[in-house]
Parts: structure tokens; sequence; C-alpha cells
């Protein structure tokens, strides 16, 4: 969006703020929030200097260099202060108790759902608010070679309808022999075998509904499996998959599955990804990528992956694992990114607008931009320094979380 | 060698042998930086000299030796070695806890230490922690992992040295206690002791009790059978080492308390996430801590560690024990190569420790957490942990602020050798 049009959307908003003025209910709510004077990282753009974000119902009105203040908006100096877009943590467990993450010995449970194992009110989501992040997505675990469907929300607020993004928030593919070798598979050969004969009896389950379709529905429909019908949302590409995978030859067999059954793939903590990056980019495969790990004494070369990817052009998202790493540290998952040689907005997105994006949630969340969820986060510093803090997030255009307003012994 | 005859052959050994001069012998100074000698104030457009692997001098206006190797460090930060004063980093983790005995005092980790890990196994010497150095961590506490109750025998060494016994600063530095879930965890697992807290004060105390008497034993017939770990926990009752003790929320941290008082032995607490509780008595009896990473307070070596042992992450915690007049190092309590890493090595020590400067403390009590305070905390104070005369030239540049993330180590040098350079 051009200035010139920025500064329209800002003009139209003052006005309809202007003929809503007289509702007086409507003054009293924090309904109209006026950001300004901040530098905004908007993550789809240069950053704004000295600029302003207006918020309405809950939604982004206005951002730019010139936004009136229309005359019901609680105003927020943004002097000194830096605004980034709330924060979006691609890949995280929180929610659920650690013994409701994996069912293990299903070890191929596609009509798994995190959803039905989900405690909205987990303290951890509060963790996630203080640190800026305010839409996750989080799931089953990587105890089986699929373990089911995970979810996106937003961390905070009682509403959990509002709260839900996406049910069907993608497909957990877990590669690599995991626990035991007391089972078939125990080979990073068997587990590919393993799920490439599911997804072909997927296929086959596709076809047969399809025919008693074509056959004008006679008879009884095929008898039902929730399995394959949560598997059939992943080849009709109605969901996507989401692999947790560390090494390049296990990257190369989900590149062959994606190949051969024309699935949408993104790769997660994605360790050795960057060893094959260029294949990734061919078939614009994204990566979601875990920092410090995830074994200690990976070397520098592995730390530096999600430069490679980036600079290959990979689509890259950075996320922290929670309960791994504490979700309130993601901002520092995609600092340490930066000190890798990514530069500044580039890291930003990979917490905002490429993690909403490789989520499928970019229409409501990601960047500052005119339309979206008014999810933002006001630092008293650069976003990516340690030593920042954070002293406003909003949510839903409301405020979530206020640093004056936490209690704290000096 | 008193002889001019000796002398002379001396002299034609050295002028025959014509390799470099190693930095021991050769000054090196470190000129044109700021200065942060953390025992006074920066120093900018500081000097820093060392010569013979120690520190020969320090300040803005410093006689640089002739002949002395000069390093430019315009535009950067120079400060002494980082000390992690918590670490597996560089043990093998099958090599970190017997499985089968909970008590093990006759244990040296060090006897553990294998810096090059699983990943270069069979490198020659010289030694170098790589994983460490690169963080600028030039000194750390190793130590047996909390699977059991009682490890052993922790160490102090250097992350750089010719041989095993040469990065040796302190050994024996502590004995190595765990309490909490860990150690009962790998015991249920066994179907053997301690299944409960009461059983875990219950073995130490006898254990301890088995050491009072064995030392009163052998000091009334020398002709005593020796037992290793006897003498171990015998070093600790005199205080000649300290105990270490992880104990994380308060239950554990009172056992602790009341372990310490009843066999009078020295104590610091690990971990110690629930520490403000008990603020007034560890002032009051100068008890120091080593906290966990801000970012990541599970000192843990257990995959996923039982949330009833941690009270709810705090940021702030360094800071208010420091304010407190409580002795504060931040650690990395890192786990062993090739673990999960759910939080950084000493490589990420400086970053994560960055964090408490938005949480009370000011840069300076920061660097000091992560320096001078665990060598005090540690007993090697006068060897490392500030850039004062005499000291070990154990000396990191950096070419920014060092709480910056955007910040690199770019020279770590250990006993005046250059052993890391990005």
């Amino acid at each position: 969006m051009t200035r010139a049009l920025l500064r329209l959307a800002a003009t139209l908003t003052a006005v309809g703020a202007i003929t809503a003025a007289p509702n007086a209910a409507r003054a009293q709510t924090d309904d109209v929030i006026l950001v300004r004077g901040a530098t905004i990282h908007t993550a789809s753009g240069a950053p704004i200097r000295n600029g302003s974000v207006l918020i309405r119902a809950g939604k982004i009105a206005a951002v730019g260099p010139n936004v009136a203040a229309p005359s019901n908006a609680r105003i927020i100096d943004g002097t000194g202060k830096v605004v980034t877009p709330g924060m979006i943590d691609n890949h995280s467990h929180i929610g659920a108790r650690p013994t409701d993450l994996n069912d293990t010995p299903m070890l191929i449970g596609p009509q798994h759902r995190f959803i039905d194992a989900l405690d909205w009110n987990d303290p951890d989501f509060q963790d996630a608010v203080e640190g800026g992040v305010t839409t996750i997505v989080t799931g089953p675990g990587s105890g089986e070679n699929v373990s089911g469907m995970a979810a996106v929300l937003k961390t905070f607020g009682t509403d959990y309808t509002r709260r839900m993004l996406l049910e069907k928030g993608g497909m957990k593919f877990a590669m690599g022999p995991k626990g035991a070798r007391t089972r078939y598979p125990s080979t990073s050969m068997g587990v590919a075998a393993n799920l490439r004969q599911y997804l072909i009896k997927t296929q086959e389950y596709l076809a047969a509904q399809k025919k008693w379709e074509d056959d004008g529905k006679k008879g009884n429909p095929p008898a039902r499996d929730l399995g394959y019908e949560a598997m059939s949302d992943v080849l009709t590409r109605k969901t996507y998959v989401r692999a947790h995978v560390h090494n390049a030859t296990d990257v190369m067999t989900l590149t062959r599955l994606k190949d051969e059954f024309g699935f949408d793939l993104t790769i997660h903590h994605s360790t050795d990804a960057y060893k094959v990056a260029p294949e990734l980019a061919k078939r614009g495969i994204s990566a979601v990528v875990l920092p410090l790990g995830p074994r200690i004494g990976i070397g520098e070369d592995a730390m530096a992956g999600p430069y490679q990817l980036w600079k290959a052009g990979v689509k890259v998202a950075m996320h922290t694992d929670a309960p791994v790493i504490n979700q309130k540290w993601l901002r520092l998952c995609a600092a340490l990114a930066m000190r890798y040689g990514i530069p500044e907005e580039e890291a930003l997105k990979m917490v905002t607008l490429n993690a909403a994006e490789i989520a499928r949630v970019s229409d409501r969340v990601g960047s500052i931009a005119v339309g979206k969820d008014a999810d933002l986060v006001i630092f008293n510093g650069p976003w990516y320094e340690p030593k920042s803090r954070i002293d406003l997030v909003i949510g839903d255009g409301r405020v979530v979380y206020d640093r004056t307003n936490v209690k704290e012994a000096k | 060698m008193n002889t001019p005859r000796a002398y002379l052959a001396a002299v034609v050994a050295a002028v025959i042998w014509s390799g470099p001069l190693s930095a021991q012998e050769r000054a090196i100074a470190i000129r044109g930086g700021t200065v942060l000698p953390i025992s006074g104030p920066a120093i900018p457009n500081g000097t820093v000299v060392m010569r013979g692997g120690k520190i020969v001098a320090v300040g803005a206006n410093v006689q640089i030796p002739a002949g002395a190797e000069i390093v430019e460090a315009a535009g950067k930060y120079v400060m002494p070695g980082v000390i992690d004063a918590a670490s597996h980093i560089g043990m093998e983790p099958t090599d970190l806890n017997e499985p089968t005995d909970p008590m093990t005092p006759q244990n040296r980790a060090f006897e553990s230490y294998n810096p090059f890990g699983t990943f270069g196994s069979g490198q020659p010497a010289p030694l170098r922690n790589k994983e460490a150095l690169s963080g600028g961590v030039t000194t750390m506490y190793i130590s047996p992992a909390d699977a059991q109750l009682l490890g052993g025998q922790g160490a102090v060494i250097k992350t750089a040295g010719a041989t095993l016994d040469a990065v040796l600063l302190r050994e024996p530095a502590a004995i190595d206690i765990t309490l909490g879930t860990p150690p009962k965890t790998a015991a249920r697992a066994q179907n053997r002791d301690p299944f409960t807290r009461m059983a875990e004060s219950a073995m130490l105390r006898q254990i301890l009790v088995r050491a009072q008497e064995y030392q009163r034993n052998k000091a009334n017939t020398p002709t005593t059978p020796r037992d290793l770990g006897m003498e171990a926990l015998g070093r600790l009752l005199r205080r000649e080492i300290p105990a270490r003790i992880q104990a994380n929320n308060a239950t554990d941290i009172r056992a602790a308390l009341r372990l310490a008082q009843e066999f009078t032995f020295d104590l610091i607490i690990d971990g110690a996430a629930g520490a403000w509780e008990f603020k007034d008595e560890l002032a009051a009896r100068k008890i120091p801590v080593v906290l966990g990473q801000v970012s990541h307070q599970y000192v843990s070596n257990e995959e996923i560690p039982d949330k009833q042992d941690y009270p709810k992450q705090d940021e702030r915690l360094a800071g208010r024990l420091t304010q407190a007049g409580i002795p504060t190092a931040m650690a990395t309590f890192s786990r062993a190569f090739g673990t999960l890493a759910p939080a950084g090595t000493g490589k990420w020590l400086l970053i994560d420790a960055g964090i408490a400067a938005g949480y009370g403390m000011t840069d300076d009590q920061v660097l000091r957490a992560v320096t001078q305070v665990p060598a005090q905390i540690l007993g090697v104070a006068d060897r490392v942990g500030s850039l004062e005369v005499g000291k070990d030239a154990d000396v990191i540049i950096l070419d920014g602020p060092p709480l910056s993330v955007k910040t690199w180590v770019q020279r770590v040098y250990v006993n005046g050798e250059l052993v890391h350079t990005k």
C-alpha cells in the first residue's frame, strides 16, 4: 500500500470515527486505539519511523506515518518504542499434558486431533502472551510417524470460538525411528515404506468413495475410517503435512513422497535441511527451524542453517517447540537467526508473516496491515535484543498484557 | 641449571629449536578497545598486556613491552573469559551418571570429560571445547548429572589446554548432590531407592553419618582400609570443599539448608528456582546460588522436567537475589554432547544472561554474574574472573557490547594462548 493510499485509509477511518462519535457506549470501550510515534515493523515492508497504528473493533484500521487520531481513540504514546505484529510460533506443543502428546503404539494416527487434548487455560499460554506471542500452532508430538492434526490458536482470551483460527491446522508427520527398536519400523527405510503404504491405502479409500458417488450412491456407502478420512484431507490438499525431520536423508524421503502423492509439505526442526536447501526451494517447501538444537553440539554450520535456507529462497519460520524452549523467547529464536546473517526485517518475518503463511492464517494475522487482526507488541527497545522488554501486548484490539500492571519487586 | 655450561647448552638448544615462541613467552598487548575489567569501571581505549600466561598490565596508559605482539581492538570490547558455573558440555551422555547406584562420592567428573564429544572422539591434543569457547567461556564447573542423589565430585576446568591435567583448575571442587524428582525418577525406573524425598534426605544423612564415623575410625586406627568415597566426603565435612546441591522448589531448598546445618558443610544451591522465599536465610548464611539460564530455568538433565520441581519461570530472580546480597551466578547447566538441547550451551550464556539486564540488573551486574561471582563461588577467584595483574590471561575480545545478540566473540585467549578465533 502506498503512502497516499494509507493516508486515504486513515482519513476515511477518521471520518468514520467522527460519525460514530455520538455513540457514547462505543466511546467508553477500548474499541478504538491509536498507537503513535513509534517505530513500526509491519513485517510486510520497510519500518515506519514515527509511525502510527489505528485499531478499530479488533482490526487494524490504518497504519502509516500520518494517521489522524479519532476523537474517541485511546492514545498510546509510542515515542521511543518499537512495534511489531503479534508474534506467531509455528510449532509448539503447549496446552496439553506431556502424556497426551503421543499415542506411541498407534504409529500412524491421523485421526487424532490436538483439540481433543487441549486445555485452553494451560498457564503456558500466559508465558506466550507475556512474550508477545499471540498466535501459535500447537499440536501432537513426534512419537508416532503420523500423530494427528495440529490446531492454530490465539493465545489470549476466554472466548474459545474466537481463539480457534484453524482446527485443521496441519497433519503432523515425524520421520526417523523413534524410541526403542522393538517393533517395525525401526529404520528410515521402514518409516518411508510404512508411510507410503498408508498414503496408497488413503488413495484407495478416496477412490472407493468416488466410485460409490460415481455409481449414483447406490447401496451403503463404503465404511468410514477416520484415519484414512483425515489423511484424505492431506491428499486433497485441504490441509498440509507438518513433518518433524532432522537429517537430510529423511528430508529427501519427504520430498519424494510429496512428488509421488502431491501433498503440500512443510518441514519442521529442519536441523540438516540446509544441506538440501535447493531441493526445498525448487518445490516451494517451507522450513520451520528450531534454533539451538535439537542436540547439543550440532555445530555452527547447523546454527547457520536458517541463513542458508533463506539465501536459497526457502520460506523460513523459527519456532520454540514450547515447552522445549519457553514460548516467551520466540523473539530470541528469530534473533539467533539474525545473528547468523539474516537481515532484521527478514528475521522478524520468521516469527510473524512467514509463520502465518506457513500456518495458512496470513489473511488474519502475521503483519500490521489494514483489515488484519489487531495483534501488536510494543517493545521498549529493539525487538531482538535480550534486554529489551515488552511493555504492551494488544490482542484482537484489546490490551492483553500491560507490564505496568504487573507487580514486580524492584 | 646453575652452571655456565648448562646455561650455554640451554641457549644453544633454544637457538637450534627454531619453532615460534609460544604465547607464554612473548608478550601480547590488546590495545585500543573498551576494556571491561569487571573488578573496576570500564576503560575506554584501554590496553591489556599478557605474558607468561598471566595478565601483566591493564589500564588506559600502559607501556607496551618491546617486541610484544600487538592486537588492535579499536571499536571492540575486551573482558575476562566467561565462567559457566555449571555445565556438562564435553561429557558423553553415557558418562554422566551411574545408573545402578544412587550415591557414588568416589566418582570424579573430570574423568568423564571428553571435550571433542561424540563428534570428534579420538582427535589429538590439545583439548579445545569449541562449544564453550565460541561463547567466550574459558572456565567452567563440570559435574556428574542429576540422575543420582550423590553423583560424585565436580571439577573446575579451563576450556582449553594441552592435556586433561593441564585444564584442571580445582579438583575436586565440590561434592555434587541432587534433590527432588530426577534421582527419584531414575530410581523408580529400577525399583530401587530413593522413591521419595524422605528417602533422599535419609540416604544422604546416612552416608554423611558414615563419613563422620569413617573419619573418626581412620584417625583412631590408621590401618582402617581406605574408602575413596568416604575420603571425598571427609573433604566436605572438613569444609575443604563445598556441596553443590541441585534444589529448585521450596521443599528441596529447605532440605539442602537443613543438611548443611546438621553436618556443617559449605553449601552452594544449584538451580535454586525457588530461592526467593529463602532470601533472608541465604543472605544471613552467605549461601551462594547458581541459577540456570534466564530463558530456561529448568536445570535438569531430564527431557521433560517435573513441573512441580519448578516455580513459574521468573526472569527477575537473578536481579532480586543479587540485590539481596546473595552471591548469584548465572550458568547454563548445559547438557552433555548429543543430548536434547532445549536450551543453549556456553555459546549462548552471554546472550541469555543479557535478558536479566531487562529485569532489574545493570549490565555490570549481569557481567559480574558470569565472571567474578562464579569465580568466587567456585573458589578460583585468585586465578580467573576479572582482568587484574597477576591473574590468568583468560581474555576475550568481542566485536560489540557483550550482552547484545548481534555481538560475536572474536578471539579467546586462555593462559595467554589464542585458542579460538571467529
